[in-house]
């Protein structure tokens, strides 16, 4: 019974070729008789007309199956802001996130979600992890390196994304380096602003740490908005010019027009997005920080933005991981020209998937302060000897957020 | 026309990202509407079997349970359970299609007949097939699969599928001969 299946199939594909079915059963004379009503019955099937859907039916059910996209994209985001979380709630849930992240970092979920980018299943798990790190980093400065760290994290996250050619929707802080018209580069990324992307009402010059959100695809950012999160407080004073440039000792090419119009030809409007090269005018100085993740000589990578340390004056050891503070100005290629730096090294960095948070800088266990949010008092111990305490981490999250 | 980027389109798919999922709408909707329409010959239900497979895709995806890869296959399986779904519905009731079989005991047709009850013989005897020989039939016939790309599409093996077209065929003689009977 085989040999006929087989032979079946033989048939098939030769008049598939454009044999016709006596030629073909020529060759199976022992076969003939039952096998030509089949090969008959296949033409018939073939012959069978499927008329193809209209232009009008296409269109019509395409706009439905993406009206129906929508709807559940609504659905996704809008319960998350109508929901009505009573303080006690909050609580519960945090603590029991927290005690279930923990749980989890023995296992290799946490780990796991490490190296994990927007998009993936697991994603979700790393930010939540990143939330448990900081809502348990007690010490100020050590909770501003785990934020810093954070926020490089971001950053690579893009560049893999775009490393992949993955589409993801990403969220993002940085500082501007560069604006040439829509494209500006933001700690290293570029980021591309249309119609639809949303900017804050006052300018956004070079130097600014802005917060970005929108679509990572082909290499670039497609920006949806883009917030100002500091103006940098060391950018001189619009209306009395560049006093405060006046120690610098570069020389930079690379611009952004100035409302008190130094230098400029043209009517300088409120928004300062394009790059005029004015050679009279002064570089700004700039404060930035961040976490140091590439260290070549005199060249050193700090959260995406590469700098010049050739002539700066240097505090602290230069290593990665360190947390870098610099100040300086950018040249024309965007590169940041550092004047002055200093490098703070970290103890012990904290890494998902390690087991737990451990603090060494501190390790208290102070119930008493309780300021304002919704915390609860949660005093969990994991075994790295971490500390239960109740944080007021900047964003009003009991950590429990991803 | 670029190439479709079926990797790129399910990341987008998974993020409800209206682009990639136009985008895997245009470069699937015939076909699955072609596998749906030459099941059911009825217009108005094939297409709303076709964009409910596509819906169902958006559904499954932000469950976690839509395709990694293999993206039409995925679709067509899924046509399949949905025209599967209709049928069993439909059969609950009774049908015309049932009454076309009830031999009119009228002499015998003789073997020439016209080309368009020759199709309706055809399709009231294909209606009349298990959904399995169904699926083959259309597959092969239908969509015009090779034996290997519709043993991936039904998830069998394609010594199995070498039986089942058999056996689906015969069937569909048999049923058609049926018809025409005197």
């Amino acid at each position: 019974m085989t040999d006929l299946y087989d032979i079946l199939e033989t048939c098939l594909n030769e008049i598939e070729q454009g044999a016709d079915v006596d030629t073909v059963l020529f060759r199976y004379p022992e076969f003939a008789d039952e096998l030509r009503p089949i090969l008959e019955t296949s033409a018939q099937l073939k012959a069978k007309a499927v008329p193809a859907p209209s232009a009008e039916v296409v269109r019509r059910n395409r706009a439905k199956v993406l009206q129906h996209a929508s709807e559940m994209r609504e659905r996704k985001a809008a319960p998350l802001r109508r929901r009505i979380w009573s303080p006690q709630l909050r609580s519960a849930l945090a603590a029991l996130m927290v005690v279930f992240l923990f749980l989890l970092s023995g296992t290799g979920l946490v780990r796991a979600s490490s190296t994990t980018l927007p998009g993936d299943d697991l994603y979700p798990v790393k930010r939540s992890w990143e939330s448990v790190q900081l809502f348990f980093t007690f010490n100020a400065d050590a909770r501003e390196t785990l934020e810093l760290e954070h926020e490089n994290e971001r950053l690579e996250e893009v560049t893999e994304l775009f490393a992949m050619g993955r589409t993801a929707d990403v969220d993002f802080s940085g500082y501007v380096t560069r604006q040439t018209g829509d494209e500006w580069l933001v700690s290293g990324i570029p980021v591309l602003l249309s119609s639809q992307t949303r900017l804050p009402d006052g300018p956004v010059r070079v130097g600014d740490a802005v917060r970005v959100r929108g679509q990572a695809r082909d290499g670039g950012v497609a920006a949806l908005r883009i917030d100002l999160l500091s103006s940098n407080p060391d950018l001189p004073e619009i209306e009395n010019g560049n006093d405060s440039a006046a120690e610098q000792p570069e020389n930079s090419n690379e611009q952004v027009e100035q409302e008190s119009g130094s230098g400029s030809d043209n009517d300088a409007p409120p928004l300062l997005l394009t790059v005029v090269p004015t050679p009279t005018a002064k570089p700004q100085k700039v404060t930035l920080e961040g976490v140091v993740t590439s260290l070549q000589d005199k060249l050193i990578v700090v959260n995406g933005v590469v700098m010049d340390i050739k002539t700066a004056e240097v505090k602290g050891t230069p290593a990665v991981g360190a947390v870098a503070k610099a100040e300086g100005s950018f040249d024309a290629s965007g590169i940041f020209i550092v004047t002055k730096i200093e490098f703070k090294s970290v103890a012990a960095t904290v890494t998902p998937g390690s087991g737990g948070t451990n603090d060494n800088t501190v390790n208290t266990n102070d119930d008493s302060n309780n300021d304002d949010n919704s915390n609860t008092n949660n005093n969990t111990n994991d075994d790295g000897g971490g500390s239960g305490k109740n944080g007021n981490d900047s964003n009003g999250n009991s950590g429990g957020g991803g | 026309m670029s190439v479709f980027n079926e990797q790129g389109a399910l990341h987008g798919l998974q993020n409800l990202d209206s682009q990639s999922i136009g985008a895997i709408y245009d470069q699937y909707f015939s076909e699955v509407h072609r596998y749906v329409r030459y099941r059911v010959d009825d217009d108005a239900l094939a297409e709303d079997i076709a964009s409910d497979v596509f819906v169902r895709l958006l559904e499954a995806s932000q469950k976690r349970q839509g395709p990694q890869t293999n993206l039409r296959g995925w679709l067509i399986a899924t046509a399949s359970h949905a025209v599967n779904d209709h049928l069993r519905r439909r059969y609950r009731r009774p049908t015309e299609a049932l009454t076309e079989f009830v031999p009119d005991g009228a002499p015998g047709v003789t073997a020439e007949v016209d080309l368009r009850e020759q199709n309706r013989a055809v399709q009231s005897a294909y209606a009349r097939l298990t959904a399995e020989q169904q699926d083959v039939l259309a597959l092969r016939f239908g969509q015009g699969y090779s034996l290997e790309e519709t043993a991936l599409t039904m998830k069998r093996k394609v010594n199995a599928v070498k039986a089942l077209q058999f056996r689906a065929l015969a069937a569909l003689q048999r049923l058609i001969g049926e018809v025409n009977d005197d």
